[in-house]
């Protein structure tokens, strides 16, 4: 379910629907599924720029606030002094950024190279491993790459990027076949070279889906970073695991407001991305 | 032990888990299901609410579900009321998302039609907007279920029922010769799940979409 920001909300039984990919959701806000939304052009607005901060920046204050106040026992006192919550909050935006990283430069090359000639036959076992894929808990990936891998950062970020690289990977591929046939037609027709198409005209067309695929990975990889924790890879899961095992609220709230705040921030500079770095031309694909 | 001698002596308990795990993501498909659609039909005809459901649905599901269930944790406690609560609010996204799309996607003519043969605003959403759009409600239906199992898993962490329990007596094993038997039987059987689930929703679809519009 990935159809590019700004794009007409894709048919729901398109096959490249799926339920993890996220990056349109709100992207969905200016579809133009109504004719007002539809006049207006894509563009930065400063509702977009200012809310979102706003009311992230309103929720961490109020919680700061909050542990100003608060008597914190024993438990809680060592499971947050130290410096931890900050190790931790660094471990999950390592965690994010290393996996996206990877699951960038697998999927996309990968979805490019699915779409070329020979290797097009491989595309719909992809899709369909793709679709089971989605079936797969996170956290039974993880752990089966835990007890493979042993304990560690390593098998994080491993189980991290496999559960994320399928959906980009397929979304790729659906997007580049989205690609207008004529217009790919037309170049060759001028006498391109495949790799002359592929630079000049697919890939330049395919660049909101790409950035979407950013989006996508990013935001899936947030969430799966919490689950590190189990297999010794630390980040914000650990703050709230060690809540919910020794029943100590305010490490788990805290834990666990840091890791929405950290969600929603994320998709809130990819989505911006997103409409930064389209290219104009492609604005009234709609 | 080797895994098959596992599944046989644990049966009874892999059985339960797995029958806990598909009764707890039913249940909470049949409420979002419910919910999702009544959302869908009260904000499709308004540009503004509709995008607000979209929005505020989608900004659930950015939520990372080990987060969201640590939030509802100091509302509800911990059990079945926190999976149940996060189980149904993720389920809700893809639903509302397909509601509000297949309705607005319903051909104006038809309705148009309808009301020209004299069919109620109730009528003409019960008669025809809604098995218009069933098709894609069903898949948002099918989306969420396949997400519903895996988060239901970590779900488990809060004391939840299902699966997710193995799982976690494996991740807390680890190293024991059986901590692999646990996770393998878990994970497997969560997306044995899955796979059955859907098998159910291309049944149900065939049954339900009326034969004018299937494709």
């Amino acid at each position: 379910m990935t159809p590019m920001p700004g794009a007409e909300p894709r048919e729901p039984e398109d096959p490249a629907f799926d339920g993890t990919l996220r990056e349109e959701d709100t992207a969905g806000q200016e579809a133009p599924a109504s004719p007002v939304a539809a006049r207006q052009p894509r563009r930065v607005t400063w509702q977009k720029v200012t809310v979102l901060p706003a009311v992230l920046a309103a929720v961490l204050v109020a919680t700061w606030l909050w542990f100003e106040q608060a008597d914190l026992d024993p438990l809680s006192e060592n499971a947050l002094s130290n410096g931890q919550v900050g190790k931790a909050l660094r471990q999950h935006i390592e965690l994010t950024v290393i996996s996206t990283f990877f699951v960038l430069i697998i999927a996309i090359p990968l979805g490019i190279l699915l779409t070329r000639g020979a290797f097009r036959k491989g595309a719909p076992v992809v899709m369909a491993l793709a679709n089971t894929g989605q079936a797969t808990p996170a956290i039974g990936l993880l752990a089966l790459l835990v007890i493979w891998m042993g304990i560690g950062e390593k098998a994080a970020l491993t189980g991290i990027v496999i559960y994320a690289v399928l959906p980009v990977l397929s979304n790729t591929i659906a997007g580049l076949r989205a690609n207008d046939p004529t217009l790919l037609e037309a170049a060759r027709g001028i006498g391109m070279s495949p790799l002359g198409v592929l630079v000049k005209v697919e890939l330049p067309l395919a660049v909101p889906l790409i950035l979407a695929g950013v989006r996508t990975a990013l935001v899936l990889n947030v969430g799966t970073a919490t689950l590190a924790t189990f297999g010794g890879g630390g980040g914000l899961g650990v703050l709230i695991t060690t809540g919910i095992t020794n029943q100590r609220m305010p490490v788990l709230m805290l834990g666990s407001i840091l890791t929405v705040v950290l969600a929603l921030l994320v998709d809130w500079l990819a989505s911006l991305a997103e409409l930064v770095l389209s290219p104009r031309g492609l604005e009234v694909r709609s | 032990m080797n895994f098959w001698e596992y599944l046989g002596n644990r049966r009874q308990q892999l059985l339960a888990d797995a029958l806990q795990h598909a009764g707890a993501v039913f249940q909470c498909m049949v409420v979002a299901t419910a919910v999702g659609v009544l959302i869908g039909v009260l904000t499709y005809r308004s540009a503004w609410a509709g995008n607000l459901a979209t929005t505020v649905t989608s900004t659930i599901l950015t939520v990372p579900s080990l987060a969201m269930i640590g939030l509802l944790i100091p509302v509800v406690g911990l059990g079945v009321a926190p999976t149940v609560t996060a189980l149904t609010l993720y389920g809700l996204l893809p639903i509302v998302r397909n509601a509000i799309v297949g309705l607005r996607g319903v051909d104006p003519t038809l309705v148009d039609a309808a009301k020209g043969i004299g069919m109620s605003r109730l009528h003409r959403l019960v008669r025809i907007e809604l098995p218009l759009a069933w098709p894609p409600i069903l898949t948002g239906i099918r989306v969420s279920t396949q997400m519903l199992m895996g988060i239901a898993a970590i779900a488990a962490y809060a004391s939840g029922p299902g699966l997710g329990n193995e799982i976690f007596r494996g991740i807390a094993s680890l190293g024991s010769k059986n901590a692999l038997n646990q996770v393998l039987a878990g994970t497997l059987g969560i997306i044995l799940l899955a796979l059955l689930f859907d098998a159910v929703y291309v049944l149900i679809g065939r049954l339900t979409i009326p034969r004018g519009i299937r494709v």
